[in-house]
């Protein structure tokens, strides 16, 4: 198997850090200089045609991570390999290009990739025409492809997405995702906010996407259910480290640290 | 002037108590170096200091800036407003050049050398060595896409167009065509995106690989930009939806040129169409009779 995504200690500080943060910290915080470490020393990898999960709870550090794999962030400390290269740091058009060749995200809140005002068609052009795509009737019809492929209503295409759902905003979050074909496709709580039947559908979608495509997943939540639905690995986050990582079932079933028993524990 | 007061005038005919081409030299030397950067950057926005003008701003006080910058005494000046040479804006600009420098106006394209135009490229064929001043309302392109200068120019530092073709979809999606009437985007040199000012989208071809330089202001952004002579400008438009200058039903109703650009004339007794650059039209006239 290839490798898709590889993450090297990966730490996020905010302040100026001092020699004490490395001793030891309080949760997340420095005693000693008040630094708060977002991340620290977060690694991982994902095959070709994996899933890996990430969860832990509010402020654990699982959305910094992904913020630092989607080149939003630049760590601190640490390294992103994304197909093989090398990609910390990378900024303005090159990291514009890999996102739009390589990356897809979805995140909890739609208007964070979505223009609202924007046709759902248009919303999923645009990430087309930011991989170079120069013709209307291809980009249309790619973008129409995918619409129907999330299960959106045809004629709906061409109306600005502020008009739909939560549930299917996810779907157009989706669709522009996976418009160029990409190697990743990071999941920021894809369902969270959404009932449990529009919940349950669209995770259908992503394990349909994911079976038909064969991309790599990086899925975020707080939901157990989430990530034992859609992960073949998962990493337990809490105050910025990860505390376990190992097989999804086998963390579900027999959680090592303290932290991820109370969070199997406390499922309602 | 106002009456009663003499008019001082030098031996060059020009006014008594303004500098040489109006604006003071520091002036001039900040706005010629700005456009330095901006010939050396084809369709990249440069800042500059705006002076206060006796124009308003956004009444062509950019343009009017460079223009002075740029004029030396042997220049033959034009200045044209939508295609006329006699409008009153045009007509005040011109005063206000002449009368500050001493240099000859002209209303004829072939022979001047700097023409100063608001929204249009003269119809006939321009030549090497000639200057066009174009006055400059919206400088950047991206403002449809987002108002904040902060983002915009990110998104040029990164040749970060995608918004611009997005805008593009929307309009052929909704409504099967551009809405881009005037200020049609241009790709300069397959660099920046400008916006090529309010002009027709029938002038845009008329820009590319143009042989004369082209200059523009904007009073209002504090901005100029270039396009030099022999530089490639590309309206953007998709492959498979290809750029359409506009179309008029029938020739000029005065001249009865049928290549020229055409405006409704609202003040004949029946509306009518005639050319809207006012002096080629009068010696095409001249000439047939």
């Amino acid at each position: 198997m290839s490798e898709v995504l590889r993450a090297e200690g990966l730490s996020v500080r905010y302040g100026p850090g001092c020699p004490a943060c490395a001793a030891g910290l309080d949760g997340s915080a420095c005693r000693a200089c008040g630094s708060m470490w977002a991340i620290r020393d977060v690694s991982l990898d994902v095959e070709a045609g994996e899933v890996l999960g990430i969860v832990g709870e509010s402020g654990s550090g699982k959305s910094t991570t992904l913020a630092c794999l989607h080149l939003d962030l630049v760590p601190a400390s640490g390294r992103v390999w994304l197909l093989g290269r090398d990609v910390t740091g990378v900024t303005g058009t090159a990291r514009r290009r890999l996102r739009a060749e390589t990356l897809g995200i979805v995140y909890q809140s739609a208007d964070r990739s979505l223009e609202l005002g924007v046709t759902a068609g248009g919303n999923v052009a645009a990430r087309l025409f930011a991989a170079g795509w120069r013709s209307y009737g291809e980009s249309r019809l790619r973008a129409s492809e995918l619409h129907a492929g999330m299960e959106l209503p045809e004629e709906r295409l061409d109306e600005p997405v502020e008009r739909y759902s939560g549930g299917m905003r996810q779907r157009v979050q989706l669709a522009r995702a996976l418009a160029t074909r990409p190697a990743l496709l990071l999941l920021d709580e894809p369902t969270s906010g959404l009932d449990v039947s529009v919940q349950a559908r669209i995770l259908d979608l992503v394990r349909r996407v994911h079976r038909e495509t064969g991309v790599a997943v990086v899925v975020v939540s707080h939901d157990l259910g989430v990530i034992r639905t859609l992960a073949d690995r998962l990493l337990v986050m809490r105050h910025g480290r990860v505390v376990e990582r190992g097989l999804t079932d086998q963390v579900l079933g027999d959680p090592q640290h303290p932290y991820s028993q109370l969070l199997v524990g406390s499922q309602l | 002037m106002r009456p009663g007061l003499a008019r001082l005038l030098r031996r060059d005919g020009t006014e008594v108590g303004y500098g040489w081409a109006y604006l003071d030299e520091t002036a001039k030397r900040e706005v010629r170096r700005a456009l330095l950067k901006a010939v050396a950057v084809p369709g990249h926005q440069v800042p500059f200091a705006s002076r206060e003008m006796p124009v308003a701003r956004g009444w062509g006080s950019g343009g009017l800036q460079v223009t002075l910058s740029v004029i030396t005494p042997d220049d033959v000046l034009k200045v044209i407003d939508q295609g006329a040479d006699d409008s009153m804006n045009a007509a005040a600009l011109r005063d206000l050049v002449s009368r500050t420098t001493g240099v000859r106006a002209t209303t004829d394209a072939r022979e001047a050398t700097l023409i100063q135009t608001r929204h249009r490229v003269p119809e006939d064929d321009l030549h090497e060595g000639q200057v066009l001043v174009f006055q400059v309302p919206i400088a950047d392109p991206l403002r449809v896409v987002d108002s904040r200068p902060s983002v915009t120019r990110r998104l040029h530092a990164d040749r970060d167009y995608a918004a611009v073709w997005l805008y593009l979809y929307e309009d052929h999606a909704r409504t099967g065509q551009s809405s881009f009437t005037h200020s049609h985007p241009v790709e300069v040199e397959r660099g920046y995106v400008m916006s090529p000012t309010p002009i027709p989208r029938f002038d845009l071809p008329r820009l590319d690989r143009a042989p004369f330089l082209a200059l523009f202001g904007a009073g209002r952004e504090a901005t100029v930009y270039a396009v030099p002579p022999y530089t490639r400008v590309e309206p953007l438009a998709f492959a498979d939806r290809p750029f359409e200058p506009e179309r008029f039903d029938g020739p000029c109703a005065l001249c009865g040129a049928a290549d020229t650009y055409l405006v409704e004339d609202d003040s004949a007794e029946e509306p009518r169409w005639v050319c809207s650059d006012t002096d080629h039209c009068r010696r095409r006239r001249e000439a047939a009779r």
